[in-house]
């Protein structure tokens, strides 16, 4: 439904019971099973700005990692290495580092300070942790965090940034510690690591080994998010979420699935968490419900794998989804049928998508481009 | 009981007779079923005996009243009610109307059929014709004539035209009843075997108009009479015994019926003047009793101020009417007479005379004086008398009998005489012969002791009996046998009803033609459609005797006798309850049903693929010389090794400590080392085989056929690690479950056409001394040492423990393709080139449990889940099926398989579809490789 206004048209969206009126009226009641004889409140806001394409960052292989902080771009790909740009879409850094794939990057800080720090995790088994100098565009690996027998898929940073957990494809959850220099931490001589040619890169590299390998998954782990302080929510092949007490070093509890979890995200906002499975379905948990009903809500709207599902920083209603059928999706939770906006222009696969910066919406996809959407956040 | 009542008509002239035309308004008449026991019957006579009207039963009843009107022939008419039935009903209502055929006069009015009927009967409510042909009138008159019709009722002075008898029969024990007669309309000379008194005027008898101004002073008299018989009692007796002296023949009957008549004919004396054409000539009954209906319309209660006749005396009424009288206290007057005179009040007399009064007068106590006129009244012994009761609280009128005797008509008692007179039959007075011989019957039979007296019951017998009392209620299915056989009984064949071609003069579409008459004669008997040719004849009599006659009944006979009397039972089969029952394959999930990541890059026909244990790779080998391994998530190319030809198969190493693929090229298998996944393993696996010490020459006592040949430099640098070079073209390698035996098959290998090799000892060795044909593909059992052979059309399962055959598997199918084993080892699926899959279950038997062709052209690969109970078959029409092959550990419990999916996606190329399907180790997911250079994922 659209309302015009007299100075400027403001467009509004209506819900009935916290659900968005996508049909006529008449269908959706019907749909809802909502008598027509009762009194309908319908509730309404404005509606959600469209994204708007800005840019498009071509890479020399898959994207297969993305996260935006304040004005740069972190991006990890195939062809082994880590990229930095701004959010102008120009290349900053190109990083050598892993001896494979990278599969995930996290900004460890962002800060407006000179130095920031990022982590990358690869299929070569390491985490690397990185600083970067703003003013010199210089960027050195700190510490090669080992210990994982499998691909590195997923890195997550708490929320004090002094700690990060990773899951692998050998199904072991492991904590290290973000500090940048921290007890047990040994030197080691990096050599075969290192085949740049590009850049010089800082040939002592500390080795730093976990806090905590916690262990309980039956098949590789897709993505680890963090809840709360002390607890961290994986995803695993196994078809199982599961909820983990880093204070305890104990698994809290199991949430059991379907289908193959290969992302999900967690907003700090409304706690709920949003898994992308592999299927074409979205669907929304919320962890702290005792029902068996733990699937709050599916979003069908996808033609392949979600691959990457994000919560948006700032919203507790929407959501971004990516999916291998080459679409980015911007989602209300009050639309379950339905999507707001479908962002199309990639070739291939998406395989990552990162709301970051509230203001925009980053894909990353097979077809080696990274797309920016610029969003108004309301 | 027998009432007749007989009617006649005065003439109006000598030569043209008046008759009686009768219209049945009215008859309800209780009827028993068919018979009349009460009827009312109309005579064309002067007497009961004379015959009835033309058109009308002799006996009426019931209470369909006949139509129209019916005329007598002459100017009598006797009505005869008979009733010796106990019952009540209405009766009947009859419209009389005299007649005369011929011209009418001006005063009559004629019916449709030319009755002269009086004009005054015309549009007056009455069907007088029985048409309504004298009530065709319009509305108004008609309502002005049902006013007049109306106020002559009232009056009473019409002279009476019409005659309503109305006989009702009330309820009197058998004594017959009461026949109540209404005279309202009847206003005849009631008088009794005195036909004479006729008069002669009619048009005043008719004209009812004419006569209004009389009837006022008729009925004033008449009221004058009746409150006569009210007031003046003594008046009234001596007139009844003057009216007692002048009629001899009432006095037997009873007192009210006496009065009645002698009203009647005192308003006879009154309306002398006028004639009466109706004469009610006898009324015989032994209790008849008429009561004169009340006149309606006028009171008789009440009286009239003005009719107080007292000639004689002075009339000195006050007519100052119902006000206090002390208006008039100040006045000499004390009112008015009826002449508008004041009227003087009486002087008052003084004490003494009043007191003189008082001693002579003896009246004195009972006179009283009258407030309104001031005279004194003598008080009647009468009005005493009703002074008296009231001062004793009795009822005023003393004349009423308070307590009447009650006469009880339906007694309680037996009375003496039957309710009905109708005698008993004969029959209820002579004892039935019958049942005389009968009685004998059993007597004898008793005496014989053929027949035994029913046994009293013992108590327990009673108690079974209540058994059996109770049953259920629905139960209807188990009918008792002679019940069944007495419906099923089959009727005997009909024979065909004859048509128009058996006709002795049939239509000539029927008739034969020359062609046909022929045929049919030349066709054998048994083959003809009929057994005889239609024939024309002119008419019946010429038909002759039909030969065949005998014949015939006798083969009707034949078929009546020799009929199947056996009911065919007839299978009521539902056609999809022979399909047998498979669940849903919605209740059989998980299984892949959509295509979820295609893997591009190979640029030829894939032949095979095979799936890292941890099933994070997944590793195919093309036609285009190159081994791809994938990623299996993403669909990401990792790696690429090129092997200098055409891969015919790859085969990852089970073992999830080692990182080892097996490749087979042309003659050649290569183990790969991919380089992905664990670093570790990887690193480990070339530790292996690196340290690996070859053992002394001598030990190796048996030649093998195969060298092992190790690779360094840019061949291991590309992932080379261990190739063994065969004699002859190698189509397939595989994996023993641990991972450390692997076979090799080259069909044309003859003898050494299945090699066996040990990658921890480098050790190749044959198994088989001769060849048993040609040898499709090899295969470990997964838990057991054995070996599966499949050549083109057995399957041959070897224990290489003891080195011996252990089954051989007849796969009914002529080219065996491939072939996998569960990862129980006890059911083994074989594909075929002739599109058929085989399914076995190796405990049961060696033929196949199932056979499945649902695909449409060859299989080319077909493969276990190792976790799920799934299976897979691909095949060159492009599909892969998956099956739902579920094995339960009951034994006796079948197997259930059911084909739940199809999957699509391959594009046949080369006419070649899907070449190879793997299942992913641990994920119900399938891949698929095809011939158009892709690789599939079904989720």
């Amino acid at each position: 439904g659209n309302d015009t206004d007299e100075s400027e048209e403001v467009k509004f969206d209506f819900l009935i019971d916290g659900e968005f009126i996508r049909l006529p009226l008449d269908k959706h009641l019907e749909g809802k099973e909502i008598s027509t004889e009762t009194l309908v409140e319908i509730e309404y806001i404005e509606q959600q700005p469209a994204p708007t394409p800005e840019d498009s960052l071509l890479h020399d292989d898959w994207v297969s990692s993305v996260q935006g902080c304040n004005q740069c771009i972190l991006s990890g790909s195939y062809d082994n290495t880590v990229r930095l740009w701004n959010i102008k879409g120009q290349p900053l850094l190109t990083i050598p580092g892993h001896s494979a794939p990278v599969k995930c990057v996290r900004w460890l800080s962002s800060d407006e300070d000179k130095t920031c720090q990022f982590i990358s995790g690869s299929h070569d088994q390491t985490i690397l942790i990185w600083q970067w100098n703003r003013e010199s565009n210089s960027v050195e690996c700190v510490h090669a965090c080992r210990g994982h027998a499998g691909s590195v898929d997923c890195v997550a940073i708490n929320t004090h940034k002094d700690k990060f957990c990773s899951g692998s494809w050998d199904r072991m959850l492991k904590l290290w510690s973000a500090e940048m220099s921290a007890p047990g931490d040994e030197v080691q001589e990096e050599e075969e690591e290192v085949p740049s040619k590009k850049q010089k890169i800082s040939k002592k590299v500390q080795t730093r080994v976990p806090i905590v390998t916690l262990s309980g998954h039956n098949e590789g782990i897709s993505q680890v998010q963090w809840t709360d302080t002390n607890e961290v929510c994986t995803a695993s092949w196994d078809h199982t979420l599961r909820l983990w007490d880093l204070e305890k070093a104990e698994q809290k509890s199991t949430l059991q699935g379907t289908k193959v979890f290969l992302d999900v995200s967690h907003s700090r906002l409304n706690g709920n968490l949003l898994t992308a499975s592999a299927d074409r379905h979205v669907r929304l948990w919320d962890p702290r419900s005792s029902d068996g009903a733990l699937v709050q809500c599916t979003y069908t709207s996808h033609n392949g794998w979600v691959s990457s599902v994000r919560w948006s920083p700032v919203n507790e209603y929407l959501f971004l989804s990516g999916s291998y059928d080459c679409v980015m999706k911007l989602w209300d939770t009050r639309s379950p049928k339905a999507p707001l906006y479908n962002m199309s222009g990639h070739e291939e696969k998406i395989l990552v998508v990162d709301w970051s910066i509230p203001q925009l919406l980053l894909s990353g996809a097979a077809d080696n481009h990274l797309k920016i959407f610029q969003y108004e956040n309301r | 009981m027998d009432c007749t009542l007989t009617l006649k008509a005065s003439s109006r002239s000598a030569n043209e007779t008046t008759r009686l035309m009768v219209v049945f308004r009215k008859i309800d008449i209780a009827t028993e079923l068919f018979s009349c026991n009460d009827y009312v019957s109309l005579k064309d006579g002067s007497t009961g005996s004379a015959k009835g009207v033309s058109g009308l039963k002799s006996r009426m009843c019931g209470e369909n009243e006949p139509r129209g009107a019916y005329y007598t022939t002459s100017e009598y008419l006797t009505v005869v009610f008979h009733s010796n039935f106990f019952d009540n009903d209405d009766g009947f209502d009859l419209l009389i109307t005299p007649f005369h055929s011929g011209a009418c006069s001006s005063s009559e009015t004629k019916c449709r059929y030319g009755q002269c009927i009086d004009r005054t009967n015309r549009c007056d409510g009455y069907d007088h014709c029985g048409d309504y042909s004298d009530e065709s009138c319009s509305n108004l008159t008609r309502v002005g004539a049902g006013v007049i019709v109306g106020v002559i009722i009232v009056i009473l002075a019409i002279v009476a035209v019409v005659i309503v008898a109305v006989c009702c029969i009330r309820k009197r024990g058998g004594l017959g009843g009461i026949i109540k007669m209404d005279f309202t309309k009847l206003k005849g000379k009631a008088k009794v075997d005195d036909p004479s008194s006729e008069s002669e005027s009619e048009e005043s008898v008719y004209s009812g108009l004419e006569e209004e101004p009389d009837t006022t002073g008729d009925e004033e008299s008449s009221n004058e009479e009746t409150k006569n018989t009210v007031d003046d009692n003594e008046d009234d007796d001596e007139e009844d015994e003057e009216d007692d002296e002048s009629e001899e023949e009432s006095i037997d009957e009873d007192e009210d019926q006496r009065k009645d008549i002698q009203k009647l004919e005192e308003d006879e004396t009154l309306n002398d003047e006028k004639d009466h054409d109706i004469v009610i000539e006898n009324i015989k009954s032994m209790n008849v009793k008429s009561v004169p209906k009340k006149q309606e319309g006028i009171t008789l209660s009440v009286p009239d101020e003005y009719d107080y006749d007292s000639s004689d005396e002075e009339d000195i009424r006050n007519t100052v009417g119902n006000i206090p009288l002390e208006w008039y206290r100040d006045y000499a007057h004390i009112g008015y007479d009826i002449e508008g005179r004041k009227l003087i009040k009486p002087k008052k007399s003084d004490e003494l005379d009043e007191f003189l009064n008082k001693m002579d007068n003896p009246d004195y106590w009972r006179t009283v004086t009258d407030k309104l006129t001031g005279q004194k009244i003598l008080l009647s012994e009468k009005d005493l008398n009703l002074i008296k009761n009231i001062q004793s609280h009795h009822l005023y009128d003393n004349q009423q009998e308070t307590y009447e005797p009650w006469v009880d008509f339906f007694t309680h008692e037996k009375m003496i005489h039957p309710v009905t007179n109708r005698p008993e039959h004969k029959r209820s007075f002579i004892p039935s012969k019958w049942e005389r011989l009968k009685v004998g019957q059993m007597v004898h039979a008793l005496k014989m002791g053929w027949m035994k007296p029913t046994k009293k019951k013992t108590a327990d017998e009673e108690d079974e009996e209540d058994k059996h009392k109770y049953y259920m209620l629905w139960k209807d299915d188990e009918e008792k046998s002679e019940t069944k056989r007495y419906r099923s009984h089959i009727p005997a064949p009909k024979m065909a009803l004859p048509g128009h071609e058996e006709s002795y003069n049939p239509p000539p579409e029927y008739l034969p033609t020359k062609e046909e008459e022929q045929q049919w004669l030349d066709a054998d008997p048994e083959d003809r459609k009929r057994n005889f040719l239609p024939q024309k004849y002119s008419s019946l009599r010429l038909v002759p005797a039909y030969k065949r006659f005998i014949n015939e009944r006798f083969e009707r006979c034949l078929d009546l006798y020799l009929c199947p009397r056996q009911q065919r039972i007839k299978m009521n089969v539902n056609p999809e309850d022979l399909i047998p029952k498979l669940p849903k394959p919605r209740d059989l999930q998980p299984f892949p049903t959509v295509q979820a990541i295609i893997y591009k890059g190979h640029t030829d026909m894939i032949r095979s693929i095979s799936v890292d244990p941890s099933g994070q790779w997944l590793a195919s080998g093309s036609d285009d010389k190159k081994v791809k391994f994938w990623e299996i998530s993403t669909g990401r190319c990792m790696k690429t090794i090129k092997v200098g030809s055409a891969v015919k198969c790859v085969a990852w190493n089970p073992n999830p400590d080692v990182s080892l693929v097996a490749v087979t090229i042309d003659q050649l298998v290569l183990l790969l080392n991919p380089g992905l996944g664990d670093k570790v393993l990887v690193n480990n696996t070339d530790n292996v085989l690196s340290s690996y010490e070859s053992p002394d020459e001598s030990s190796t006592s048996v030649k093998t056929s195969v060298e092992w040949e190790v690779y360094d430099d840019t061949k291991y640098e590309k992932g080379y690690r261990i190739g063994l070079p065969h004699p002859k073209e190698v189509t397939q390698v595989t994996w023993h479950g641990k991972g450390d035996y692997f076979a090799s098959v080259m069909p044309k290998g003859e003898s050494s056409a299945v090699l066996i090799h040990q990658l921890s000892k480098r050790k190749s060795q044959n198994p088989f001394s001769k060849s048993k044909g040609l040898v499709q593909c090899v295969l470990f059992h997964p838990v057991r040492p054995f070996l599966f052979v499949a050549t083109q059309r057995y399957v041959r399962v070897y224990n290489l423990l003891k080195q011996e055959l252990t089954k051989k598997l007849m796969t009914n199918c002529k080219w065996v393709s491939s072939m996998s084993v569960h990862s129980g080892g006890d059911n083994v699926i074989i594909g075929s080139y002739d599109s058929r899959l085989s399914w076995f279950d190796l405990d049961l038997s060696t033929k196949p449990y199932q056979t499945l062709r649902h695909h449409k052209k060859a299989i080319r690969s077909v493969c276990y889940h190792r976790r799920y109970p799934l299976f897979a078959s691909a095949s060159d029409d492009g599909t892969v099926i998956v099956c739902h092959g579920m094995v339960y550990n009951d034994l006796l419990q079948n197997p259930l398989i059911v084909p739940v999916k199809i999957l699509r996606g391959h594009t046949n190329t080369k006419d070649l579809g899907v070449l190879d399907c793997v299942f992913h180790p641990t994920q119900p997911w399938v891949f698929s490789s095809g011939a158009d250079c892709t690789i599939r994922l079904y989720t």
